[in-house]
């Protein structure tokens, strides 16, 4: 599947920038089931050249990652169609070649896992290519095949991000809630994106670390279920720089696993 | 002090002199007194921070974005909206409550707002699209939950039988009881009438009334009946016309069975069961010989 995905992703570029996507093009791809119940109720293709806010997110990881967190990461690409995936990262390079690899893939963002001593996982967020970014101990990580998420959402939804008030106290968390805002948020009338808002991601902060659950919105009630996947974000530092750069913040209540 | 004599190299920042004064005064306790480190300095750079957001910062319209910045759903139930401040993110339930109104009050703020942009949030029934989780996985939720639930109703079915099985026993018992009794009533008031003690037929009706009001008194009573304890030790004793034979024989199981022993009675220190008579203090056979020959 993850084959198939990048071949897509390779073709879609290219016709991006013959200009606007014709008609039948858009309509394979939102909709790949049942096509003749659509053409009467649903709403006209998502992109019509109104696609302004280009952000794309580049995620991948370094060698070493367990299951889990390589279906966690297939879950993000998964919940966000503006993004793009990569093959591992080999150990021995710095991590400033992250910035190169992301250029080449035309991206302004991206997610980074890194497994250390196959035990701990650690998850970089950045925005290439003048920063800031920030590094995370991930904990609990849950994700979208367990039996226990029982909500369902459309592939590639745009998601209603909610926050904690907390995130406005604090500068540090400030800068947090933009970098998440900027990365989590799927763009308006992104090719891949389904016109509808059915789940939303929480951000809350408890217990010194950052929670983040998705909920599936069932009813206009505000009745919600758990979509998955769910994982803790333990801040280390936040950088001012793309991966380096001066240390803006360290995190005091921070405790190696070692 | 001690604290002075020993302080070595760390202390050569402080004179002994201003030890002693500081002992005195009680700032210091006697002891080894080791010159805490602070914590390693942790940077935050509050106006780097500020500074990179503003650069950062995109001006982006809300519908772009789609953020909620919101506190709780405020229940009605929980007690104030400090209680949020309280919760222990230990207790799993109540944090993941938490943050499910916190996801319920950023929907219900930005439902509106969207249905004013005219996004559409509502999916229609009738639009087919490709999904999170595919069908197959739903088919395995859905397979789990019917599972579990089936499980729970199995099992609160078969508590239920177990306790009407127990509960149906006790009635059937009590109805044959009671079907007994009356037919010995009745055995009894026919006998009587054909002896000629009571010549009434009355218990050809009696029958009816009593029975009713045997339902009645049925409940209560039958808990406590049963023969005495005198007839219980007749029946045991010479019941049944049969057990007489073995009956002298001294097993080692009777010899050795000393459930019938009264420790209170035999050594007539209970309390005296309705006063027994005056209390008949014989004395015994040699007590009374003695007695015998000092009298002469």
């Amino acid at each position: 599947a993850a084959k198939r995905k990048r071949d897509a992703l390779a073709a879609r570029p290219k016709k991006r920038a013959k200009k606007a996507p014709s008609a039948p093009d858009v309509e394979a791809k939102p909709s790949p089931d049942g096509a003749a119940p659509e053409e009467y109720s649903i709403p006209p293709p998502v992109s019509q050249g109104k696609w302004k806010n280009k952000e794309r997110v580049l995620i991948f990881s370094s060698r070493g990652i367990n299951f889990r967190t390589r279906h966690l990461m297939q879950d993000l690409r998964t919940l966000m169609p503006h993004s793009k995936a990569d093959t591992k990262m080999d150990r021995k390079d710095q991590l400033a070649v992250i910035n190169e690899v992301c250029e080449m893939k035309n991206c302004n963002k991206c997610i980074f896992f890194e497994a250390k001593k196959k035990q701990d996982l650690y998850m970089w967020f950045s925005n290439i290519p003048q920063g800031p970014s920030a590094k995370f101990l991930v904990q609990n990580v849950h994700t979208l095949a367990e039996l226990k998420m029982t909500g369902n959402c459309l592939r590639g939804s745009r998601p209603l991000l909610s926050f904690d008030p907390i995130f406005d106290k604090e500068p540090h968390y400030a800068l947090l809630k933009e970098l998440f805002i900027q990365i989590f948020s799927t763009p308006q009338y992104h090719p891949k994106s389904q016109p509808f808002v059915d789940h939303v991601f929480t951000f809350t902060v408890t217990d010194e670390r950052i929670w983040f659950r998705n909920y599936q919105i069932i009813e206009e009630d505000a009745s919600l279920v758990e979509i998955g996947p769910r994982f803790v974000l333990n801040l280390i530092k936040i950088f001012q720089g793309s991966f380096g750069g001066p240390t803006l913040y360290e995190n005091p209540h921070y405790q190696t696993p070692n | 002090s001690d604290s002075s004599s020993d302080s070595g190299s760390e202390d050569s920042s402080l004179s002994d002199s201003e030890l002693q004064e500081a002992f005195s005064k009680g700032a210091l306790k006697p002891g080894l007194n080791v010159v805490l480190e602070e914590g390693p300095k942790r940077r935050n750079d509050v106006n780097g921070l500020k500074q990179c957001l503003s650069e950062f910062k995109q001006q982006l319209a809300w519908v772009e974005r789609l953020d909620v910045t919101l506190g709780q759903v405020v229940d009605p139930i929980s007690q104030s909206a400090s209680n949020k401040d309280a919760v222990d993110p230990e207790n799993d339930f109540q944090r993941e409550m938490s943050f499910y109104r916190q996801a319920q009050a950023a929907v219900l703020e930005a439902l509106p707002r969207l249905r004013k942009l005219q996004v559409p949030t509502r999916r229609p029934d009738d639009y087919f699209a490709e999904m999170a989780k595919s069908d197959q996985q739903m088919q395995k939720i859905r397979q789990k939950l019917k599972s579990k639930q089936e499980a729970m109703e199995r099992s609160e079915r078969a508590k239920q039988l177990r306790a009407m099985r127990k509960y149906g026993k006790k009635v059937q018992n009590e109805i044959l009881q009671r079907r007994q009794k009356e037919k010995k009533n009745m055995l009894n008031a026919v006998k009587k009438y054909q002896k000629g003690l009571s010549d009434k037929l009355d218990f050809l009706d009696e029958e009816q009334t009593s029975s009713q009001g045997n339902k009645k008194g049925s409940a209560n009573q039958q808990i406590k009946k049963g023969p005495n304890a005198k007839r219980r030790y007749k029946n045991q004793k010479f019941g049944f016309g049969g057990k007489k034979k073995g009956s002298k024989w001294n097993t080692k199981e009777s010899f050795n069975d000393v459930s019938s022993f009264r420790s209170k009675v035999a050594h007539n220190k209970g309390p005296r069961k309705g006063g027994k008579k005056a209390l008949n203090k014989r004395p015994g056979k040699r007590a009374r010989q003695k007695m015998k020959s000092r009298a002469r």
